[in-house]
């Protein structure tokens, strides 16, 4: 319900005011004048030049010749006239031609990717909360989506304006001359204006209602495209089932049509009426009426007046779509905006001091995520030493995860504090703590970029080689890189080279596992490293993980607790509490939820001893 | 770079020929899907070139009118030409909003559909295999993309075509009737244009081919921006900045290439067409101004003749254009049939498949092979690359034998063959050498669909979809009436019934949020139980879980062991994991090195032996033993 409101809310916030459209539109010109002022400058320039052009060699021109021929004027007169419009017309069409062609694709990226480089910023010092928030999520997505092109046409529906307002100003100047009520004509379609609103609104409810359908279809298409999905379709009736889904996507959208077509079609051709046949046929008349009837103007005027009203009455109908663009442009900015100006919750304050390295202490740490009807965490506080390696097990769901992205400051707790070396880490400048971890995720990632850019994930030359050499050894990535072309420099995935290497997940894994071997941090923090490594492949990597970590904090979190053993401390993290800590010696003896589970899995190991006669 | 030239010269000889049947097939197609689509196009295309060869014949008469009004025209006679133009207006448009706003968005949904229905229908009859290899995968991703709004265009430039067509005869012929000269200028401005166009779409092709890498490179640094499994890296580490450098490296490339294009572009267009447009604009008013003078035609005809050369001139230009668009649609339409004409290699047998007695593998070895059957064209690769992959073979010469009942476990390293192994007996993929038997039939001799919905699967990376649990757990042919029972028993014995509990509209629960917003996102876990469910929920006799417990705890792993003893007591079950522990229970263990079956045996006499199986058995159960 209170979800609903709220959308309700949304939806009406939808209307900008129209400071804040106008402030909207100038947000992107100025990103335009940053990247280039002179290109900014010369963009309007041309426009200017151009704008002027349709008129000369259209409505004017004609009058020209018509006044000139009925003025038994010499036609040597007139064949310079036209010879100068032409010369100017061709020279204006070049040297605009060349500044479209030419000049404006590059600036174009140009513009693009500056203001895709100031997302793509903002995009990775925001907390990690609003990607979980679908709400901002959107925004993002979208912003993301249009913002490249976006700017671009601000800037072409800018130059539109000009150029039609031009045109239309010397026409309606050259009809004024002739005869001032022909003006009355061509303010009519204005008129129109709430026919015209009932369509946008119409327009809007329209395409909203389509949103839901076109995003099944595109989920139906990828169940058929997708590689994940590709095994289970052959299997069963899900097949059909899809396939029915897409049926209905047709029903839903003639249901749709059923709705709002006649109603747009009718506010569409109320507008057209009025523009084209109000417009252009009653100046036709009034025209005719006066040359024909009342014999006040001649006919080289009338004649003219027919050429230019429709002139008239095109410039009207683009301004009209201008103004609208605009409407539209600035609540895509808007978004855009919203994402840009969005204060992180979690910031790299620059003033903040340095972090120190030290224990790490929890104390009553609770939390909650956005949107969820229970905390994650209720009330840990733990205690881990400078140096220890420490386990944290525990089922799925008990908030291990959640506890390790505090850690990392990913999250701030909703309430209670995370200390590090006795200070609360939000006062540390968060560029500097997370220097201080090494992390490698459940669900890590490789980049599509070379295997030793993958593991420093920095721009790396020649004298780094040893180190993601020897890194590679010890995460046991070692062979299978050197197996490849281009050992160490070879690009992972083919996302866009056609010659990168697909690594198995396993593979990944040890590449991922040897950016925590190339650069040695006070923290460590292993999240199921060796979930995709055979076992192994996972003892070699964990022995060598404990010697090349020695001196530094290890946390790690597994849910096989055979790995567990070795460690320092356990803590046991049951529904987001800590049940049980102590070494595994002590929590065995303590017979509680550790020792149960431990027992659980060792059985299968150990079924002939522990049980006996099974 | 080097694979792209080859394809180039292929894309180059695309004759006329090639061009004209290419684009034909695609009409026939809608023809053929959509009839009422096809009709609509050309009639629409036939009416507008008439109404607006009509307005443009009304605005000549009026002009005519006008010139007459020395030999007295009446005011009457002009208004009525005006009032006959507004009636028309009138029927016009409504025609036009009807057509556009209400009639032509349905057809067009309608042709879509179909066009997807097809090939959904035909990605159902894929090898699985096609998957893997990239280079198919994107052709297949981008018919999927571009089939419908392609068709579209090319309906929608013939629409047009026969419009321009139906407005420049008219009007060409009127003019022609008129000053002969004229329409000879016309015709030759028309015919240079056509060439301009052909050189520049040559010249697209070579930019689209040098500029696409790079565009493949922004997208992919787009997407690691605004995917969420890439946000904690980007956070932790300092790849965003990596990544940033990159795109502005990329973005001078991008820069200079369109340069490049930009230059040729400026003269093809900007300066060689501009000036043809310009000489016959101008040339055309010269000669006009010329009759005029000479009294051949009257100042009203002169003016209606500037406008009515417009206009046959606009047509004449955009049929011109529209006509060059048809190689482009060409060739994306050669990869669209490419795909379409793709020739499955698991083919379906025609035996019915009986209940299961026992399942043989002799000698089988399996290569991952890249290579398609070259009918499918763009599938080819370069010799080198296909020598690596088939170095790796992925199951060498493998000899096993299941009988009814038996429960069996399949173990080995990452990499070992295990998971290509399921997907060899669940017939996904044939073997390269060697056979299957089902009963001692060859499984090639089975009707395939039937053959594989015999086998319950839970693969490692099952997916949920967007449906009902009960949709999800009876593999989409769910019918509530009767199945809502078998279905919740089947999420008991999966142990999914505590949180089938909290859920309030039971196995009627909608799945994940695609289209529902208030839908249930299930964790791995849960979401695993879900899978794991559609095997309890059909009686099936074989049973294959491949790594059933990797996203379980411990806790839910042993109940889940239990849950698949207690249920399948009498079925055969092939079981697969690296970890061992799940794997005492089997009746037999095969254990598998680098593709290879290196043991065979019960747990007991596995160990006995002492090999690798009995070294990775300790090595897990080490950790447990110190106590």
């Amino acid at each position: 319900m209170n979800k609903k409101e709220k959308a309700q809310k949304k939806e009406k916030k939808k209307k900008l005011p129209l400071r804040r459209s106008a402030s909207n539109i100038t947000f992107a010109l100025r990103e335009v004048w940053h990247v280039s002022a002179a290109y900014f400058v010369i963009y309007y320039l041309v426009t200017l030049i151009y704008a002027p052009l349709d008129f000369l060699t259209d409505s004017f021109l004609l009058r020209m010749i018509v006044n000139k021929v009925e003025g038994n004027e010499s036609i040597t007169s007139i064949i310079v006239y036209i010879i100068v419009i032409a010369s100017f017309a061709i020279a204006v069409d070049l040297l605009s031609g060349m500044y479209w062609r030419v000049i404006s694709p590059g600036m174009y990226e140009r513009i693009s990717a500056s203001i895709e480089r100031k997302l793509f910023k903002k995009a990775s010092s925001v907390e990690l909360a609003c990607y979980e928030t679908p709400a901002f999520y959107d925004k993002y997505m979208k912003a993301m989506e249009g913002a490249r092109d976006r700017i671009m046409r601000v800037m072409n529906t800018i130059d539109n304006l000009i150029w039609r307002t031009v045109t239309l100003l010397c026409n309606s100047f050259l009809l004024f001359f002739i005869d001032p009520v022909l003006i009355i004509f061509g303010l009519l379609p204005l008129l129109l204006g709430f026919v015209r609103r009932w369509q946008n609104r119409l327009n809007k409810k329209y395409y909203d209602e389509k949103k839901p359908i076109d995003r099944r279809v595109a989920y139906v298409r990828r169940t058929f495209y997708l590689n994940e999905y590709s095994k289970e379709m052959r299997i069963g009736g899900m097949y059909s089932r899809m396939l029915k889904e897409l049926n209905h996507t047709y029903k839903d959208f003639k249901a749709l049509m059923k709705r709002y077509g006649f109603r747009i079609a009718i506010a569409n051709y109320i507008q057209r009426i009025g523009l084209e046949v109000v417009t252009i046929l009653g100046a036709m008349f009034y025209a005719v009426w006066c040359t024909v009837y009342r014999g006040s103007m001649t006919i080289g005027d009338c004649i003219v007046i027919l050429n230019s009203i429709g002139t008239i009455s095109y410039c009207l109908n683009s301004l009209v779509q201008n103004f609208a663009e605009f409407g539209e442009h600035s609540l895509f900015l808007e978004d855009v905006r919203y994402f840009l100006d969005y204060e992180p919750k979690i910031k790299d304050e620059e003033n903040a001091p340095v972090a120190r390295y030290g224990d790490i202490e929890l104390e009553n740490v609770f939390f909650r995520y956005e949107g969820a009807e229970v905390d994650t965490l209720k009330g840990v506080s733990m205690k881990i030493k400078k140096g220890e390696h420490v386990a944290l097990v525990g089922q799925n769901g008990s908030g291990k995860t959640t506890l390790v992205k505090l850690l990392l400051r990913l999250y701030d707790p909703t309430s209670g504090t995370v200390k590090m070396d006795g200070e609360d880490i939000k006062d540390y400048r968060l560029s500097t703590y997370r220097d201080s971890f090494n992390c490698v995720f459940q669900d890590f990632k490789v980049f599509s970029m070379s295997v030793k850019e993958n593991v420093l994930l920095r721009r790396c030359d020649d004298s780094d080689d040893e180190l993601v050499v020897s890194s590679l050894k010890e995460s046991g990535a070692y062979d299978k890189i050197m197996s490849l072309d281009n050992g160490i420099n070879s690009t992972l995935t083919r996302e866009f080279d056609d010659n990168g290497a697909n690594l198995s997940i396993g593979e990944q894994q040890k590449v991922s596992l040897a950016r925590v071997f190339a650069d040695s941090t006070p923290v460590v923090i292993l999240d199921e490293p060796s979930s995709a490594l055979d076992p192994i492949a996972e003892h070699k990597m964990f022995e060598n993980m404990m010697r090349a970590s020695k001196g530094s904090t290890v946390i790690f979190i597994s849910h096989r607790l055979s790995s567990a053993v070795d460690a320092d401390r356990i803590f046991l993290l049951e529904n987001g509490e800590i049940a049980e800590s102590g070494t595994h010696h002590e929590l065995m003896q303590k017979k509680g939820k550790y020792e149960a589970m431990f027992t659980f899995q060792a059985q299968n190991y150990l079924g002939k001893e522990g049980e006996g006669n099974e | 770079m080097s694979k792209k030239a080859n394809k180039i010269p292929k894309r180059k000889k695309q004759g006329i020929c090639r061009i004209v049947s290419n684009n034909l097939r695609i009409v026939a197609k809608v023809a053929r899907l959509a009839p009422d689509y096809f009709i609509s196009v050309i009639v629409e295309g036939i009416i507008w070139g008439i109404i607006n060869s009509a307005m443009s014949i009304f605005t000549v008469y009026l002009f005519d009118a006008l010139d007459s009004i020395d030999e007295g025209t009446t005011f009457k006679e002009v208004a009525l030409i005006i009032g006959a133009m507004a009636v028309f207006y009138l029927l016009a448009y409504a025609f036009d909003a009807w057509y556009w706003r209400i009639y032509n968005p349905l057809l067009r949904q309608k042709l879509e559909l179909r066009l997807h229905r097809e090939l959904f229908e035909k990605s159902q009859t894929l090898d699985v295999s096609c998957y893997d290899d990239p280079e198919f995968y994107n052709d297949f991703v981008w018919a999927m993309d571009e089939a419908g709004a392609r068709a579209y265009e090319v309906m929608s430039d013939i629409g047009a075509m026969i419009h321009r067509l139906v407005l420049g005869g008219t009007l060409f012929t009127l003019m022609f009737s008129i000053d002969k000269i004229v329409g000879v200028i016309l015709l030759v401005s028309a015919i240079l244009s056509t060439v301009i166009y052909r050189v520049g779409n040559r010249v697209w092709f070579n930019h689209e081919k040098e500029a696409k890498p790079l565009w493949r490179k922004k997208d992919y640094i787009n997407r690691v921006f605004n995917l969420p499994e890439y946000s904690k890296e980007l956070r932790i580490s300092h790849a965003s900045d990596l990544l940033i450098d990159e795109m502005d490296e990329n973005l001078e490339k991008v820069v200079a290439v369109e340069k490049k294009y930009g230059k040729k572009y400026f003269l093809l267009y900007g300066v060689l067409n501009n000036l043809i447009l310009h000489a016959v604009h101008y040339g055309v008013i010269l000669y006009m101004l010329y009759q005029l003078v000479n009294g051949n035609v009257l100042i009203g005809a002169f003016a209606a003749s500037i406008n009515v050369i417009w206009r046959v001139r606009w047509a004449l230009s955009d049929f011109v254009e529209r006509i060059t668009k048809f190689p482009k649609h060409s060739l994306f339409l050669e990869k669209y049939y490419g795909f379409l004409s793709y020739e499955p290699r698991t083919l379906s047998g025609k035996r019915a498949v009986p209940g299961f007695e026992s399942l043989e593998l002799k000698n089988v070895s399996f290569t991952y092979d890249f290579s398609h059957n070259p009918k499918y064209e763009y599938g080819e690769k370069k010799e080198k690359e296909k020598h690596s992959e088939k170095s790796g073979e992925a199951l060498r010469n493998v000899s096993l034998t299941l009988k009814r009942g038996e429960k069996i476990a399949i173990v080995g390293y990452n990499g070992a063959g295990k998971t290509t192994l399921i997907k060899l007996l669940m017939r996904l993929y044939d073997p390269t050498e060697g056979e299957i038997l089902f009963n001692g039939v060859d499984i090639r001799e089975y009707e395939l669909n039937e053959y594989r919905n015999r086998i319950g699967t839970v693969f490692q990376d099952f997916k949920i979809f967007a449906a009902s649990i009960g949709e999800n757990v009876m593999n989409g042919g769910y019918d509530p009436t009767t199945e809502r029972e078998t279905v919740i028993a089947a999420l008991d014995a999966s142990g999914f019934t505590s949180k089938l509990k909290e859920l309030e509209n039971g196995v009627d629960t909608v799945l994940t949020r695609e289209f529902d917003d208030k839908g249930t996102n299930l964790s791995g876990g849960e979401g695993q139980k879900v899978a794991i469910a559609r095997v309890f929920a059909k009686p099936f006799e074989l049973i294959i879980m491949d790594e059933p417990s990797s996203a379980l705890d411990p806790i839910a792993e042993y109940e889940l062991n239990q849950a698949i003893l207690k249920y399948a007591s009498d079925k055969t079950v092939i079981f697969i994991s690296h970890r061992l522990s799940t794997t005492r229970m089997a009746d037999r263990i095969y254990m598998f090195v680098g593709g290879e079956l290196t043991e065979c045996g019960s747990h007991d006499e596995l160990m006995t032996q002492n090999g690798k199986y009995a070294e990775m058995f300790n090595l897990q159960a080490e950790k447990y033993k110190k106590d």
